[in-house]
C-alpha cells in the first residue's frame, strides 16, 4: 500500500549569506534527505549550530532553501495552503505584550484562518490542555518562561495541525510540565498528528520518538529508530583481577570499535553480542581473572556524544 | 479573514500600545485650547480673536475670515501632525520583523504579500483614525464657536490621509531594509525635507550644480517617490475657494495621482524584497 509521507526532503541545502554585500557564505544544511511518515514522532538531534532550526524554518518558508526539494503531505512547501496543515512552536517566540493569553490565541487562530465561531471554544480547550486557564486574562508580558512555552504550544495547536513542528518544546519548562508536554504529544500522536521535534534533551527524545535523525554540521549522519541507533553497539565494563598486558591492550585497541582501560577496568563496545566470547577467551588465555562484568546499553546521549565527537575528529 | 486578522491586530496595536492614546490626548488638548482660544468679539461680529490675536476686516466677510483662519491653521500644522504620526507608527514594520515575532507570523498560512500589506495598511488606518478625530474636532470647534460648518475643511482630511498613506509606503521600505525603528524614524524625517527640496528643486537643488544629468536625476526622484510636499500644499488649498494672493496656484489632483503610482511602486519593491528575505 502506498502511504504518503507527512514530510519529505531531497538534497535540501542552505547557505546563509551574510556580511556587507552578502560575501560570506555560511553553510547550514548540506543535502539533507529525510522522510517522516504520517503519524510518527520524529526527533531531529544535533549539537548547537547543526542546522536543526534552519531545517524547520525551510519547511515553513521562513527561510528559503538554496537548493533541493521539500514536500509536506505531497505538496511543495512553496504553496501557501501547505501551512494550513502545520503548527509551529519556534525556539524563540515573542508575543504581543499588550494582549493577554486568550487574545493571543484568538489572534493567531485568526491568522490561521479559523472562523470567529470556532476560535473561542478552541482557545478555551487549549488553555485547559496546557494548564493556563487561570492566566487567560493576564497580559503575556507577565508570563514566566515556562508559561510562555505553554502558550506557544497552545498557539501551535490552534488550527489542529496534521504536522506539528516543535523547536525545543520543553525549554524552560519544569520537570512536571515536561512530563505533561510529553503526555500531550503522545496524546496528539494517538489522534494521528505527526510531530517533528528538535531537541537537545536526548533522554526526552528517547522517551517519545519513533525515529530520530542526527544532524551534524548540516549533514544527516544517522537515521533510525532509537532502538536501532542505541543497540548498534553494545558496551560492557569488565573488572579485571590483575593488570592487562600491553600486547593484549594493543590487540583490543585495533580490533574493537571502542576500547578504554584504566585501573584494571576495561570498557569495550562491540558490534555484536557474539563478539564478547573471543574477548573473554583472550583474557582467560592470558591468565587474567575476571572480577565482574556489566552490560551497558548505550543511552541515546552516550551514542550521540560519541558519534558527534567522532565525526568532528574526522 | 487572515488578512483582516492581521489588519485588525495592527490597528489595535497602534491604539493599545499607547502611541495613539498619547496622540488622542494631544489632539484633545489642542482642540480644547482651540475651543477656549477662539472667540468672536461680542461687540463686533466681524472680529475674531484667536489666542488673543485679533483677525478681522470687512473685506474678507465672515465666511472668508473663518476660511482664512482654517487655512492658516491647516497649512501651519499639517506637516507637524504628519511627523507626529510617523513617530507613532514607524516602529510597526521593524517590530514585526523581530526574531520570534516574524517566525510566528510567517509560519501561518499568509503569503508574505498579505502579511506586509495587512501590516502597513493597518498602521495607515490607525493613523487615519487619529487624524480623523482631529479633523472632526477642529471642524466642530469652528462650527460650534463661530457658527461656520466648513465642509471643505473636513474634506481636506481625505487628502491629508491619502498623503500619509503614500508616505507610509516609504516608511515600509525603509523599515524593511533597516529593520530598526530609530533609523526608520530618522530617514522618514529626512524624507519630509527631501520631498520639500524636490518639490522646490527649480529654486534650490537645481542651482547647486548646473548639470543636466543631475537635474534629470532630481526629476526622476521627484516622480518616483511620493510627492508629499505637493500633496500637503494641495490639501490645504481645497479649504479656500479663491486664491488668497495673486499667483497662488489652484488645487490640482496631479501630485495625488503621481504619488499613488509611486506608492504602488514602493509597495511592489517592498513585497519583492520581503519575499526574498530569510528570517
Ligand atoms: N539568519 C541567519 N543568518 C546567517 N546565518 C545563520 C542564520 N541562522 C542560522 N545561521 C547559521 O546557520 C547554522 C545553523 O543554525 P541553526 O540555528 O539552524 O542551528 P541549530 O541546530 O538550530 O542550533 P541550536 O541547537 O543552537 O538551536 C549556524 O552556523 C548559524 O550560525
Ligand atoms: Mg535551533
Amino acid at each position: 500500500m502506498y502511504t504518503m509521507n507527512a514530510l519529505q526532503t531531497e538534497n535540501l541545502s542552505k547557505q546563509y549569506r551574510s556580511g556587507a554585500f552578502k560575501k560570506y557564505n555560511i553553510p547550514a544544511l548540506d543535502k539533507v534527505s529525510l522522510e517522516v511518515g504520517e503519524g510518527e514522532i520524529f526527533g531531529l538531534l544535533g549539537p548547537n549550530g547543526a542546522g536543526k532550526t534552519t531545517f524547520i524554518k525551510i519547511m515553513l518558508s521562513i527561510v528559503h532553501a538554496t537548493s533541493g526539494k521539500a514536500e509536506i503531505f505531497g505538496q511543495s512547501i512553496k504553496i501557501r495552503s501547505v501551512r494550513e496543515l502545520c503548527g509551529y512552536l519556534p525556539e524563540n517566540h515573542r508575543y504581543p505584550q499588550f494582549l493577554h493569553g486568550l487574545d493571543t490565541l484568538l489572534f493567531f487562530g485568526r491568522l490561521n484562518g479559523l472562523s470567529e465561531s470556532e476560535l473561542r471554544p478552541r482557545a478555551q480547550t487549549l488553555l485547559e490542555t496546557v494548564g493556563l486557564v487561570q492566566w487567560a486574562k493576564v497580559k503575556t508580558k507577565k508570563y514566566s518562561k515556562g508559561m510562555l512555552q505553554r502558550l506557544g504550544l497552545a498557539q501551535a495547536l490552534m488550527n489542529n495541525p496534521k504536522l506539528l513542528f516543535l523547536d525545543e518544546p520543553t525549554d524552560g519548562v519544569d520537570p512536571v510540565g515536561r512530563k505533561e508536554i510529553r503526555d500531550l504529544l503522545i496524546g496528539l500522536k494517538s489522534q494521528g498528528t505527526t510531530i517533528f521535534l528538535n531537541s537537545h534533551l536526548l533522554s526526552e527524545v528517547e522517551l517519545i520518538s519513533d525515529r530520530v535523525a542526527i544532524l551534524n554540521k548540516g549533514k544527516v549522519i544517522r537515521t533510525g529508530t532509537v532502538a536501532e541507533i542505541t543497540s548498534q553497539k553494545l558496551s560492557y565494563t569488565i573488572q579485571l583481577s590483575s593488570h592487562l598486558p600491553l600486547a593484549l591492550e594493543e590487540r583490543f585497541k585495533s580490533s574493537l570499535p571502542a576500547f578504554s582501560y584504566t585501573d584494571n577496568r576495561l570498557d569495550i563496545s562491540l558490534n555484536d553480542k557474539t563478539d564478547l566470547n573471543p574477548v573473554i577467551d583472550a583474557l582467560r588465555t592470558a591468565g587474567i581473572g575476571i572480577d565482574g562484568m556489566t552490560q551497558q546499553k548505550a543511552s541515546l546521549e552516550d551514542y550521540f556524544i560519541k558519534l558527534v565527537q567522532g565525526e568532528n575528529n574526522k | 479573514m487572515r488578512f483582516w486578522g492581521m489588519f485588525r491586530f495592527t490597528v489595535l496595536e497602534t491604539v493599545r500600545k499607547g502611541t495613539l492614546i498619547f496622540y488622542f490626548g494631544i489632539a484633545t488638548l489642542t482642540l480644547l485650547l482651540l475651543a477656549f482660544g477662539i472667540t468672536r468679539s461680542p461687540n463686533d461680529p466681524e472680529l475674531i480673536t484667536m489666542f488673543g490675536i485679533p483677525f478681522g476686516g470687512k473685506a474678507m466677510g465672515n465666511l472668508g475670515l473663518v476660511e482664512f483662519l482654517l487655512y492658516m491653521l491647516h497649512h501651519q500644522s499639517v506637516q507637524f501632525i504628519l511627523l507626529l504620526g510617523i513617530f507613532g507608527v514607524s516602529g510597526l514594520i521593524p517590530d514585526m520583523l523581530e526574531k520570534g515575532t516574524i517566525d510566528l507570523f510567517l509560519s501561518k498560512p499568509l503569503t508574505r504579500m498579505e502579511l506586509l500589506l495587512s501590516r502597513s495598511l493597518g498602521a495607515t488606518a490607525g493613523i487615519g483614525l487619529n487624524l480623523f478625530y482631529f479633523f472632526i474636532g477642529v471642524w466642530a470647534v469652528f462650527g460650534l464657536k463661530l457658527g461656520v460648518w466648513h465642509w471643505a475643511f473636513l474634506s481636506s482630511f481625505i487628502y491629508v490621509f491619502f498623503a500619509f498613506a503614500c508616505f507610509y509606503s516609504v516608511v515600509t521600505v525603509v523599515g524593511l531594509i533597516t529593520r530598526s525603528t530609530g533609523f526608520t524614524i530618522l530617514i522618514s524625517f529626512c524624507f519630509l525635507f527631501i520631498s520639500w527640496g524636490l518639490d522646490a528643486r527649480e529654486h534650490g537643488l537645481y542651482l547647486l550644480w548646473n548639470n543636466i544629468v543631475y537635474h534629470r536625476l532630481l526629476d526622476a526622484l521627484y516622480y518616483l517617490t511620493p510627492q508629499l510636499n505637493a500633496m500637503l500644499e494641495n490639501s490645504s488649498r481645497v479649504i479656500i475657494k479663491t486664491a488668497l494672493f495673486p499667483g497662488m496656484l489652484d488645487f490640482t489632483i496631479m501630485p495625488f495621482l503621481c504619488s499613488l503610482g509611486s506608492a504602488v511602486l514602493m509597495y511592489a519593491l517592498s513585497i519583492w524584497y520581503f519575499s526574498r528575505q530569510d528570517f
